[in-house]
């Protein structure tokens, strides 16, 4: 790398973040049981998809990768409050919060 | 090379937090920490040129998000600790996955051919202002700003259905 190259974060260190962000957060959907923590393992892949948009929305030098984000987070914030409502849900009904458990549709 | 600094002090916080969303047993402790990812993802958006999706970021996610987990977590108490894990011989193909996922992507990422990938970014013009969100927005993305309207209406509707559904349930006991 030059001196002028130094001044700042290039592309390829966001995109590898959000790799990671990535692969931690599908780990923690693959590996976790308890519904709740799943959801918060779902955010973490979200936010993961964020850091790259906007890195790519910076790279670009335009705004659309930066909305894509905000509709992204918009999404999320919907995700969330279904997905806690359904977990809230089943939870009255069985006193345990297992999604291997959960193998039944009928309510 | 204080961008790089922080960029370094961003990426670990980040990493590090979300290591301890997915490893911390207590769903309480692991919401705290996905809070530490969130503001540290935030700092990152603001190194990325986009100040206003990173207070977006804080209000909306730090804020309300993980405030909505807490509540959920404080109302269900101490149950939501889970049984044992019957299927945890398995695990392993769930690490066999994430890391040849992650051994694609790192290939990609290192022998990709996009110009300037490893170099400094280039000088960006006003990308990230709440005007230059609000433009393009309304002017160039309208479609997509209703659409997101309509999914917070039918997610509005649906949690009410839901909460609806079941205090029904809970009066016919």
């Amino acid at each position: 790398m030059t001196g002028a190259a130094a001044a700042g974060v290039p592309l390829g260190m966001y995109l590898g973040l959000s790799g990671v962000l990535f692969m931690l957060g599908l780990l923690g959907v693959l590996i976790r049981r308890n519904p709740l923590l799943l959801l918060l393992a779902v955010e973490l892949m979200l936010n993961a998809s964020n850091v790259a948009l906007v890195g790519f929305s910076r790279y670009w030098n335009d705004t659309s990768g930066q909305i894509f984000a905000l509709i992204v987070m918009v999404v999320a914030a919907a995700e969330v409050v279904i997905g806690l409502g359904l977990v809230v849900s089943v939870f009255r009904q069985r006193a345990q919060l297992d999604v291997d458990q959960m193998s039944e549709m009928k309510g | 090379m204080g961008e790089q600094i922080a960029f370094g002090l961003a990426a670990a916080g980040a990493i590090g937090c979300g290591v301890l969303v997915i490893t911390l047993s207590n769903a309480f402790r692991a919401a705290v920490a996905l809070i530490g990812t969130l503001l540290s993802v935030a700092v990152i958006f603001l190194l990325e040129a986009a100040p206003f999706v990173a207070f977006v970021q804080i209000i909306v996610y730090a804020g309300a998000i993980v405030t909505l987990f807490l509540f959920v977590l404080a109302y269900l108490g101490e149950r939501v600790q889970g049984s044992p894990d019957r299927l945890a011989r398995y695990q392993v193909f769930s690490w066999i996955v994430v890391i040849v996922l992650a051994a694609m992507g790192a290939i990609v990422l290192l022998s990709t051919k996009l110009p300037g990938i490893g170099d400094a970014p280039r000088p960006v013009d006003d990308i990230g202002s709440p005007q230059a969100i609000g433009d393009a927005f309304l002017k160039e993305h309208l479609l997509a700003f209703e659409v997101t309207s309509l999914v917070l209406l039918v997610a509005a509707v649906g949690a009410v259905l839901l909460a609806k559904r079941a205090v029904l349930a809970e009066r016919g006991r």
